[in-house]
């Protein structure tokens, strides 16, 4: 302990001899570091799995059921079910739980005096609050999918109207519909929001209100995200022409924990499709999918190609501040080259410069640790204010900060390996010489 | 050739002045072999510093063929040093990266002659020397004897007026010391002036001529012989 | 000062002039392609959009309460609306749209020739439900026809007019008269210029715009207004309070102008384009920084080299740019070898994002610039290393 200290006496004196290579040598690997950081922060969150334990298990089925003719390969079913599809979709016991779905956009106040509030609103069936492991603080989930005058508010949201979170039994104005609270959810956020990833809003925050589909449908919401009419529903109707016609507006997520669910869902699906056929309702050739939850952003091309863009471009930066972080470093090493070999000469093992080696990979990767940490953070507010709509995907937990201190000490190493190498075991007559 | 007119060099730093060179006259005519000789730290290194304008002077002048170089360029003095001085160094001096053949072009290179011009110096020179089997090899290759005959060539390609020689011998064992004086007192038949510091004074007897420098002071000492019991002390 | 020599001297120096080869072709890669991205930004926000971007404001806005967005609740909200934008100094003319131009995507739908579907079908055609204001807000001239004046209701029993831009009408109608033809959504009775609807559709000018009530404001609506020169400023400062005077229960998602409304269509390419500029910058640094560097290095190393090539006669200023020419050298070999690397990067970056290929000038104009980074950053040490004496570099300790 006390030799290694010596070391980095040894290493802050070198570096105090010639201050202005080394802080160069920082700064250079600091810049690196730190753009890298930055970028691999919303890169690493934008692909992170929110639900690991079950992501492989949650799949949203597409079919093909649509009034018009499409015979070829171009033919993509559309990313939204209409209510009639998912009711055929549903009528089946294979799924471990299913959940039809939409977002929409509503007003809210707790009676008319109030001015209406903006709020998001998640019109859903029961399971989603299962599939997705939605936490529950204070009363509980709706029995059963049948249309009621019931609503559940996030924490934030209840503690916003009555200044408190248990509000199980109030009742609240939606849209002037006076609707009672049935439940309260704990704080909450899912990242990336992978239940809604059409349209790219898996990016967004999750919403603020949950209600009952049919309730929703019943009060003419329309969804805020994505919604086509094939034929001629007035989407004005949406509680009668749009539960038959073909509106497509719901997101559908079924959970199937085994292949041979998966198998017999699929086969399903298959079934359904071909009984429709046959019944001269849909024309379209037969393009079913069923698309994992870890695959669904890659789906619907919601991957931000400009992060994936920057993520390869910061990492050639990498590459090239530690090429030039190592040139710096060689020219330091091969100036103090003569003290090396003196040392060496006195009696100094290669083994113990090797030593020496790591105390100056040490405080290398200290100093190269504190500056990545101070321009990460100044490249995720810059990336923050350049693209606003990653906002959610910018912070830090100790597992970025880990994998930052492990590239820092990893660069470190490198940059410092090749120099000490030719240092400690070039010819020694040579170095002293010079 | 050479004239020097109560010429003075001066070393000064925060603390201490160093007078080099004393006002010192001196005439060298064309095609003499000088010897300059000296205790240590007598000035005599400084004194062909100057000579061959690596080393600007304080005090006096200094005609190198009738010509004043006080005052001249930088520019000026660099293409005088490149046509009509060559040097030979005790630590021969040599570019480690060059061949041979790179090593000798150099200053033919800055007198701007082509490549032909270049190339056929270059082979003249190295046959005089008798290296030219080696026109290849580089420093590393070659013994000290060798080497400091590849000064030698390099020296002498550009056929200056003057050659200068720090100890030229200084590093090399005594049968390669004779052979270096011997193309030295070779090229000086040929009729180059040559300006040569040593500490030798078997070396010192073979030039023709020798200046004794002590604490700057100058004086013509054929008479010196730093074996001999009663010597006389040099007055400038 | 022989190129012979110098590649000599780098060659004997192999694992040094090697990083900075390497690091100078990156770097050229690098610089190259972020000109490519931010010149294809700078072309997209400059494009012609067929509308005045400057004096043109757009209000997004949704009434908050269930009633205002039922008829007749809702017109007679427009029509107060309308009369009370029109009444601000500066206002030229307004108009209320179900939506407004210059969006990702939005309201659209398919729209054919009736009799030729097959042939004519268009998907994805953005949907204007306009005030009769519309085209003089929006500046658009008439081509042919004449411009509907009273609004038509969409469900009525005579389908609304409708009003074809002119890159639509060429490809429904191609080298026939449009004017009194019918689409599916109804006889066509003009046909204006060509005005920037939605990024997502197949040609941004292909729209199509009816004088009719909005069939619903569920995703809200926009408020379009035309000001004078100069005023926009002035004007939409007063907006909020002018509308909250009508009626406060709405909600004003934004007010911006055309050309705030034309930037955020390409912010992410705008982004990633300052972004990468700015890395290009901080590469240029690092890149004169080593250079620096090494020179620096490199003449302390051949100190004794410099004042053996003084002694034989090399002037200050022959020692001062052969220093510079190694510099040259070493940036030329580089960015050559950088050409291809940067080939490569585009080609790599074109399967994430669309950029375009790299003309032939570009790297030559790329290279000049690094060469003069390069030799501003050799320049100190270059001039330091002219100083050596040779009379102490070539003295034997």
């Amino acid at each position: 302990m006390e030799q290694f200290l010596y070391y980095l006496k040894v290493s802050v004196k070198s570096i105090r001899r010639a201050p202005l290579p080394y802080v160069l040598t920082v700064l250079i690997m600091a810049l690196g570091l730190g753009v890298f950081f930055a970028n691999a922060t919303f890169y690493y969150r934008l692909n992170a799995d929110p639900l690991p334990h079950k992501s492989d298990k949650l799949f949203f089925p597409m079919m093909l059921l649509v009034p018009w003719e499409c015979n070829d390969n171009t033919c993509k079913p559309p990313p939204v079910l209409s209510y009639a599809n998912v009711q055929k979709l549903s009528n089946t016991d294979i799924p471990t739980a299913k959940a039809a779905m939409y977002s929409s956009d509503a007003y809210l106040r707790l009676d008319t005096k109030q001015p209406p509030l903006p709020v998001s609103v998640r019109i859903t069936q029961r399971d989603f609050f299962r599939m997705f492991d939605v936490p529950v603080l204070h009363g509980s989930i709706w029995p059963d999918d049948s249309a009621r005058n019931e609503i559940i508010l996030t924490k934030a949201l209840a503690e916003k109207l009555f200044g408190q979170s248990d509000v199980v039994g109030k009742t609240l104005l939606l849209d002037d519909k006076p609707l009672t609270v049935s439940g309260v959810l704990d704080n909450w956020q899912m990242l990336p929001r992978l239940y809604d990833a059409n349209s790219g809003n898996h990016v967004e925050p999750v919403e603020q209100i949950y209600l009952p589909l049919e309730t929703g449908y019943d009060m003419n919401y329309m969804s805020n995200s994505q919604s086509s009419t094939f034929d001629d529903t007035d989407y004005r109707q949406l509680s009668s022409q749009g539960r038959t016609g073909a509106l497509h507006q719901l997101q559908y997520w079924v959970q199937l924990d085994t292949p041979a669910q998966q198998q017999a869902y699929r086969d399903f699906m298959q079934n359904l499709a071909s009984t429709e056929k046959a019944a001269g309702r849909h024309p379209s050739i037969i393009n079913n999918q069923l698309t994992s939850m870890r695959n669904i952003v890659a789906y619907f091309g919601g991957e931000s190609g400009d992060i994936k863009a920057f993520a390869l471009v910061t990492l050639l930066f990498l590459l090239v501040c530690l090429l030039n972080a190592s040139h710096l470093s060689l020219n330091r090493y091969l100036s103090n080259q003569y003290e090396f070999s003196l040392r060496r000469a006195l009696g100094a093992s290669r083994w113990q410069l090797q030593q020496q080696m790591f105390a100056d990979v040490l405080l290398l990767t200290l100093c190269c640790l504190a500056g990545a940490l101070l321009i990460g953070f100044g490249g995720v507010q810059l990336m923050n204010y350049l693209w606003p709509v990653n906002r959610l995907f910018s912070t830090w937990d100790w597992q970025l900060l880990l994998g930052l201190l492990l590239l820092a000490l990893s660069a470190s190493y490198l940059v410092t390996l090749y120099p000490s190498l030719r240092a400690s075991f070039g010819a020694l007559n040579q170095q002293l010489k010079e | 050739m050479i004239q020097l007119n109560d010429l003075s060099k001066v070393f000064k730093t925060e603390l201490i002045e160093t007078h080099a060179l004393r006002q010192i006259s001196l005439t060298v005519n064309e095609g003499e072999f000088v010897a300059l000789t000296g205790p240590s730290g007598s000035g005599k290194s400084t004194l062909l510093n100057v000579l061959g304008t690596l080393e600007h002077f304080d005090g006096g002048d200094y005609l190198l063929d009738g010509q004043s170089v006080k005052g001249l360029s930088d520019k000026s003095l660099s293409a005088l040093r490149n046509e009509k001085i060559g040097f030979i160094f005790q630590g021969f001096n040599l570019i480690k990266d060059y061949s041979l053949f790179d090593n000798i072009e150099l200053p033919l290179r800055y007198r701007g002659f082509n490549a032909a011009e270049r190339k056929r110096r270059v082979e003249h020179a190295l046959e005089q020397v008798g290296l030219a089997a080696r026109r290849d090899y580089h420093p590393s290759q070659l013994s000290g004897g060798q080497q400091q005959r590849v000064a030698i060539a390099r020296a002498i390609a550009g056929q200056p007026r003057i050659l200068l020689a720090d100890e030229p011998t200084g590093n090399l064992d005594s049968l390669m010391a004779r052979q270096v004086m011997e193309l030295l007192e070779q090229i000086n038949q040929n009729g180059c002036t040559i300006l040569m510091v040593t500490h030798d004074p078997e070396q010192a007897r073979r030039a023709g001529r020798q200046v004794q420098i002590i604490d700057g002071h100058l004086s013509d000492a054929s008479m010196y012989d730093p074996l001999a019991q009663n010597s006389p002390v040099a007055v400038a | 000062m022989s190129l012979h020599l110098m590649l000599k001297s780098l060659k004997r120096r192999k694992v040094v002039t090697g990083l900075l080869l390497l690091q100078l072709a990156m770097t050229l890669a690098l610089l190259l392609n972020a000109v490519m991205l931010a010149s294809q930004t700078h072309a997209s926000l400059n494009e012609p959009t067929g509308l005045d971007m400057e004096n043109i404001l757009q209000v997004q806005l949704k009434p908050t309460t269930p009633e205002l967005r039922k008829y007749p609740a809702l017109s007679d909200l427009l029509e107060r609306q309308l009369a009370g934008v029109r009444a601000v100094p500066g206002v030229v003319a307004v108009a209320y749209s179900n939506q407004g131009p210059l969006l990702q995507g939005g309201n659209n739908g398919n729209v054919f020739k009736v009799g030729a579907q097959e042939r004519t079908n268009l998907a994805s055609v953005p949907m204007y439900f306009v005030s009769a204001d519309f085209f003089r807000v929006l500046g658009l001239t008439v081509q042919n026809g004449e411009l509907p004046v009273s609004p038509t209701p969409l469900d009525g029993k005579v389908q609304s007019p409708v009003v074809l831009t002119q890159q639509l009408a060429e490809h429904l109608f191609a080298g026939e008269n449009p004017v009194g033809q019918a689409v599916n959504r109804g006889p066509v009775a003009a046909v204006v210029s060509n005005f920037y609807g939605q990024r997502s559709a197949e040609h941004v000018f292909n729209n199509s715009v009816q004088v009719a009530p909005m069939y619903g404001v569920d995703w809200g609506y926009s408020l379009l207004l035309r000001v004078e020169a100069g005023s926009a400023d002035t004007v939409r400062q007063q907006l909020d309070q002018v509308l909250r005077n009508v009626d406060t229960n709405i909600e004003i998602f934004y007010v911006r102008s055309l050309a705030e409304q034309h930037h955020r269509l390409y912010r992410t390419e705008f982004g990633l384009a300052v972004l990468l500029t700015i890395l290009a910058g901080l590469m240029l640094l690092v890149t004169m920084i080593s250079s620096y560097s090494n020179a620096h290095f490199h003449a302390l190393k051949s100190q004794q080299d410099i004042g053996i090539k003084r002694a034989l006669g090399a002037s200050r200023q022959a020692i001062f740019v052969e220093l510079l020419a190694e510099g040259w050298l070493c940036t030329l070999l580089g960015t050559g070898a950088g050409v291809f690397v940067a080939l490569l990067l585009n080609k790599l970056l074109a399967t994430v994002i669309v950029i375009p290929a790299i003309p032939l000038w570009l790297p030559l104009l790329a290279i000049s610039v690094l060469i003069l980074c390069v030799t501003l950053a050799t320049w100190y040490p270059a001039r330091i290393a002219t100083r050596v004496s040779p009379a102490t570099a070539t003295k034997t300790l």
